[in-house]
């Protein structure tokens, strides 16, 4: 990995962005105001399904308005995510917070589209019944919990060194 | 005393010594920063398109709206992880450039509220089912999302321009594996 790393690093695009000293404080900014998006959305179908907010709409509804954001977030926040590891290549794919933070993403993801699925095939009983099962909010409380550590890890991405030995950072 | 005595005898704080010399306080209150204004913008986010009629449109506003309450719960969080970080180096924060004109946003985001609530906010029963607010609140809405985007991208930008802060390179040899021996 570290040398598909420093390989990277030498490519026209990430010289591109090192030599650009305003790019990735840029993407970096971009990726927060998505980040903010999901974040919101999640929490708002969390809500939902706690009865805490929107009861005036169907559980259907709730998740009819914030998915398009959350899927169109996503979309940006890959691509500038991608950006971010053209742009500094060492720094994120030696980085034990990123590995970590991309297998969460994977689970997050995939809860994601479960319940979209899982939503639409069974539409009449989600509203009121499975919403109310303990293990639905369970598993809404760990989402939200899932998307939260995606985001400390994404900053602890600048500090490695506090994962000690377990970070993939070469010694200096 | 004036503003250089404090922002001195703040960063000599037992607090600010203890976030200083630890390993993860820093990089934990930071991440909780995140957190915390990534909830306050997504809530806007949710609250200004209503405004505008761009999402949530068929949904009274006051109902949308309710979320708000989310958005002060999260923005105590931003602050309070704000001051704790300000606290380490509040000398530097504050001659930063970026950190002034932060701040100058986050109280104009304030009364660009206070001035909504005041004018369109008054005579909401009136326009509460609408697509979209009237002239008035559709601006209060643009400058809202402009104002807090900008909020975000000036804080980024604190982290780039100032040197010297508090996370400290790793001193001690930490080894994790030791924890499960």
């Amino acid at each position: 990995m570290n040398d598909f790393a420093q390989w990277l690093a030498t490519t026209d695009i990430s010289l591109a962005i090192q030599t650009r000293s305003w790019v990735i404080p840029t993407v970096q900014s971009i990726h927060i105001v998505c980040i903010g998006i999901v974040l919101a959305s999640v929490f708002m179908i969390d809500l939902r399904i706690f009865g805490l907010a929107g009861r005036d709409q169907t559980l259907k509804q709730t998740t009819r308005r914030f998915s398009p954001w959350l899927w169109g977030s996503l979309v940006v926040l890959l691509v500038t995510g991608a950006l971010m590891v053209v742009g500094e290549p060492v720094r994120e794919l030696m980085s034990f917070s990123f590995w970590l933070k991309m297998s969460l993403l994977v689970l997050g993801i995939l809860i994601a589209v479960v319940f979209q699925l899982a939503l639409k095939r069974n539409e009449r009983d989600w509203e009121h019944a499975i919403v109310n099962r303990w293990t639905t909010k369970s598993l809404a409380v760990l989402t939200l919990l899932v998307w939260c550590s995606i985001i400390v890890l994404g900053r602890l991405i600048a500090y490695d060194h506090v994962w000690g030995s377990w970070s993939l950072k070469p010694v200096i | 005393m004036d503003a250089a005595a404090v922002l001195k005898s703040v960063e000599s704080s037992g607090l600010a010594g203890w976030i200083r010399d630890s390993l993860y306080a820093f990089p934990l209150i930071e991440s909780f920063h995140v957190i915390g204004l990534a909830m306050v913008f997504g809530t806007i986010a949710i609250v200004d398109p209503r405004l505008l009629g761009l999402a949530s449109a068929h949904r009274p506003f006051t109902k949308v709206a309710e979320v708000l309450k989310w958005t002060w719960v999260a923005f105590g969080l931003t602050i309070t992880t704000g001051l704790l970080m300000f606290i380490t180096n509040a000398t530097v924060y504050f001659q930063n450039v970026h950190f002034r004109w932060k701040m100058v946003l986050i109280a104009l985001s304030g009364l660009n509220m206070l001035v909504f609530e005041l004018t369109c906010g008054r005579n909401v029963q009136r326009w509460d089912k609408d697509r979209a607010a009237p002239m008035a609140g559709k601006l209060a809405a643009v400058l809202s999302l402009i104002m807090w985007i900008s909020v975000i991208f000036f804080g980024r930008w604190i982290g780039f321009t100032i040197t010297g802060t508090a996370a400290p390179p790793p001193d001690v040899e930490i080894n994790l594996d030791d924890l499960f021996k």
